[in-house]
């Protein structure tokens, strides 16, 4: 008994718990991944190329995009809900940041999510509209609402410079900004979960929303603003995005909803709520984006691919589901 | 006279849950003919008894003897092929399949392979007629019917199954007067044509109208049998509690009643509460009495804030206050804290560690705008750990890891940090070792003595006796009676309880 006590206070927070599992677990598959790949490489080109910086930080630019989401995203499903209408949310603050320009690009972007987003939370919490229904159908608004401001065609306005800059450029020629920008929505999302009642409030609802509305909690206001926060990231997300490839276009966000659940649940976030941390997700999204890209290296056909990271996404849920597991 | 053989019989049956027994070495005998009434306090084995029969729950010893042939049930529809059919107390219909579905559910009447539904439309007429319901349109949706109409579909659901021994449980709680009369006429001649029947019932006036016999049971032992008339209404109550007052209980301090803090006028909600009054101060601790159900749980959650719709006034010193939610009630006026009935689902985050459960419901005390502070979080999670000296191994682990009792502290630990004024117990020892029971009451009673005030909802009438200033005793969703000091005995409880100190007037739902 003491040993234990010992052992937990002095390692508060580094101790392998049941939610350390999946995050060394996926650690250990990118490893795979990487290696893998080498060998192929070595095997075909005699060379390495994937082991070398510059080839990682070009992933993690681009991963960026992904994690921003999925950061987002994962707040979302710890509450116990999913948030479906990532893909136009995201298409929507492009096309908006792109229209409006000029310094207020980039509020405008980031403001059309998260008004998005609350509508949302209020449709979730307020009027009890299961979010699967509820953000399913705001994705077919906004995608409507958008084809209306564009009439249908590929907006001709440009990304500003600063996102442009945002999304491509490197710092001393090394750091993406983009990662930088990542990294600050990652620093941000971990502050909210492990040290602010919103963090705690959200964990508690996943687990048990009864429990957590008689302690107190005001469950509808941190649904609300949780939704708020995943439609304000897939906005960031999207003036990213809009700044990569210089403009906005139709459907630019659709390759982004079903990789962002798979990378928040690879990293070992409870697909029902209530349990996960940012962590896993971070690896989930390094997972997802390597993934891709050695399969692409290894000039694996569309039809391989799709069947390879399917595979890959319900076994690792698999070796997850089989460790002991609290519910109430 | 010689009795007639019995027609199931159960003998030396043990049940036990965990470590404690429903049942111990009871033997039961019922035979045909005859309805024979089951009484006894809540936990006092009944239910447990008869699902065992029905087969819901396997006795952990002794056999059953099924018209002299020894049987088990392994499952319900084992016992539904012997002719034993169960209604229980809580309704097992599907809303919202129709009332023809639910009385053919188990075995609909097929042509071909395929649901013949002008059968089953058929089927389900007769049997609706047979309990007096002919008004009832079997294609109607469950959901649309009243309780009291749901609970005779119940019956004639039970009745398609062709029973020889029809169990039911409190099946007549939620029935206007003019269909108990018609589940009267229907169980006699049910009785007439030689079935079985076994009735639990709380209300005295209904087993004096229908019991043949009449079983006492008391903590899980069969206390005795008896035919009809041998007894006196005084007599049975005498059985159903016969135990001595044991454990220890704080000293009750002898002094004023105190001014009220809280005071609640004509409390109403659906049809659960009508109209609760009832007054508690600080320092006191106020049981609420009566039969599982009357309402008492409702009233406690109405003035939490958590249910919808409550009318009627509640004041605080003077103040009218009915929160609009828990958040609202544990922040008002006067802050106030509700244990409530689930610790396992509705109090507590099983997955989550102890010291995030005891932090849940002062998070707003414990952090400096919308950040937690760590240090105060740990140093508060200490301290209520110490104060109520809760076993554990360490604070991080999944609250879930603890026992019932540990658990149960660890609510009260949770609402305690919040500081509270008003204090709600819904049946805060159940399922509780005695020596944590124990800790519990004397808490109770320095928290009082603190200056809170507590209401205490109670389903064993020892502990109310032993803890409470005063119990207000609750039927039907009314306060019948207020025993104060010296009055709060084990009879007065359980006559108030029974509402046979003034007969109760036919319900109207």
């Amino acid at each position: 008994m003491s040993r234990r006590v010992n052992a937990t206070t002095a390692l508060w927070g580094l101790r392998l718990d049941p939610d350390d599992k999946p995050v060394a677990f996926a650690v250990g598959f990118v490893m795979l991944i990487l290696l893998i790949g080498t060998g192929y490489t070595l095997y075909t080109q005699g060379s390495a190329p994937l082991l070398q910086p510059q080839y990682l930080l070009q992933q993690l630019q681009v991963g960026s995009f992904l994690g921003i989401v999925a950061a987002g995203l994962m707040l979302v499903i710890l509450l116990g809900h999913i948030d479906l209408s990532v893909p136009w949310t995201l298409t929507a603050a492009a096309m908006i940041a792109t229209a409006v320009g000029g310094p207020w690009a980039i509020p405008a972007g980031i403001g059309v999510g998260l008004v998005v987003g609350m509508v949302n939370g209020l449709g979730v919490a307020y009027l009890r509209v299961p979010s699967m229904i509820f953000t399913l159908g705001m994705n077919a608004v906004m995608r409507g609402l958008m084809v209306a401001h564009t009439g249908g065609f590929a907006p001709q306005t440009a990304a500003t410079d600063l996102m442009q800059y945002l999304a491509v450029a490197r710092i001393g020629d090394m750091i993406p900004a983009a990662l930088l920008v990542w990294l600050a929505v990652s620093v941000a999302v971990v502050a909210i979960l492990t040290r602010t009642t919103l963090g705690r409030s959200i964990y508690a609802i996943g687990n048990r929303e009864r429990a957590a509305y008689l302690s107190g909690i005001d469950t509808n206001r941190v649904i609300l603003v949780t939704f708020a926060l995943s439609g304000a990231a897939a906005g960031l997300a999207g003036v990213l995005l809009a700044g990569y490839s210089t403009k906005a276009y139709q459907g630019m966000g659709d390759a982004y909803l079903l990789p962002a659940i798979a990378a928040v649940v690879i990293g070992g976030t409870n697909i029902l709520g209530g349990r996960g941390r940012y962590l896993g997700t971070l690896v989930g999204v390094i997972l997802i984006v390597l993934l891709n890209s050695v399969l692409s290296i290894m000039q694996m056909l569309e039809a391989g691919r799709q069947i390879i990271y399917g595979c890959v996404i319900i076994s690792m849920l698999l070796v997850y589901g089989r460790g002991a597991r609290v519910t109430g | 006279m010689l009795e007639p053989a019995p027609f199931f019989a159960l003998e030396n049956i043990t049940k036990r849950y965990g470590g404690v027994h429903a049942l111990r070495n009871v033997d039961f005998a019922c035979s045909r003919g005859s309805i024979h009434a089951v009484l006894g306090e809540n936990g006092a084995g009944k239910s447990t008894l008869m699902k065992i029969m029905a087969g819901v729950v396997q006795p952990d010893e002794g056999s059953m003897i099924l018209e002299g042939v020894p049987v088990t049930f392994p499952t319900p529809s084992a016992a539904n092929r012997a002719g034993i059919v169960c209604i229980f107390q809580e309704l097992s219909l599907m809303p919202e399949l129709t009332v023809a579905d639910n009385i053919t559910l188990s075995s609909p009447p097929r042509r071909f392979g395929f649901i013949d539904g002008r059968a089953q439309r058929r089927r389900s007429e007769e049997l609706l007629a047979r309990v007096g319901c002919e008004d009832i349109n079997p294609l109607s949706r469950v959901s649309d019917l009243p309780l009291s109409r749901r609970q005779l579909v119940e019956i004639a659901k039970a009745l398609g199954r062709d029973p020889k021994l029809l169990i039911l449980d409190e099946a007549t709680s939620a029935l206007t007067s003019t269909d108990v009369d018609s589940v009267y006429r229907m169980l006699f001649e049910l009785k007439a044509r030689d079935l079985s029947i076994l009735y639990i019932s709380h209300r005295m006036h209904e087993i004096e109208a229908l019991a043949d016999r009449c079983s006492v049971f008391r903590n899980g032992r069969h206390i005795e049998t008896f035919a009809k008339g041998v007894r006196s209404n005084d007599e049975i109550i005498g059985l159903m509690i016969g135990r001595e007052i044991e454990g220890q209980f704080p000293e009750k301090p002898k002094r004023p009643r105190p001014a009220p803090l809280i005071t609640i006028r004509d409390l109403c909600w659906e049809n659960h509460l009508k109209g609760i009054g009832l007054e508690a101060g600080r320092g006191e601790i106020v049981g609420l009495g009566g039969l599982d159900g009357q309402g008492q749980k409702e009233l406690l959650l109405a003035l939490f804030g958590v249910l919808r719709g409550v009318r009627g006034t509640v004041t605080i010193d003077g103040q009218p206050m009915l929160p609009s939610s828990p958040r609202a009630a544990k922040g008002g006026r006067a802050r106030m804290a509700l244990v409530p009935e689930d610790r396992k689902s509705e109090g507590l985050i099983l997955s989550m560690s102890i010291a995030d459960n005891i932090a849940m419901a002062s998070l707003d005390r414990l952090s400096h705008g919308t950040f937690i502070d760590p240090g105060r979080t740990r140093q508060a999670v200490e301290r209520a750990i110490e104060q109520l000296r809760i076993k554990i191994g360490s604070a991080g682990d999944p609250v879930a890891t603890l026992s019932g009792g540990n658990q149960q502290k660890v609510v009260i630990a949770k609402w305690l940090a919040t500081d509270p004024d008003v204090i709600l117990l819904n049946d805060p020892t159940r399922g509780i070792d005695v020596g944590t029971k124990h800790e519990i009451y004397r808490l109770m009673r320095e928290l009082a003595e603190e200056g809170a005030c507590i209401l205490f909802y109670s389903t064993d009438t020892e502990e109310l006796i032993g803890c409470c200033d005063r119990v207000a005793v609750i039927y039907d969703g009314r306060v019948v009676r207020e025993l104060d000091g010296d009055a709060i005995t084990e009879r007065n409880l359980i006559a108030s309880a029974l509402n046979i100190v003034e007969r109760r007037e036919p319900v109207h739902v």
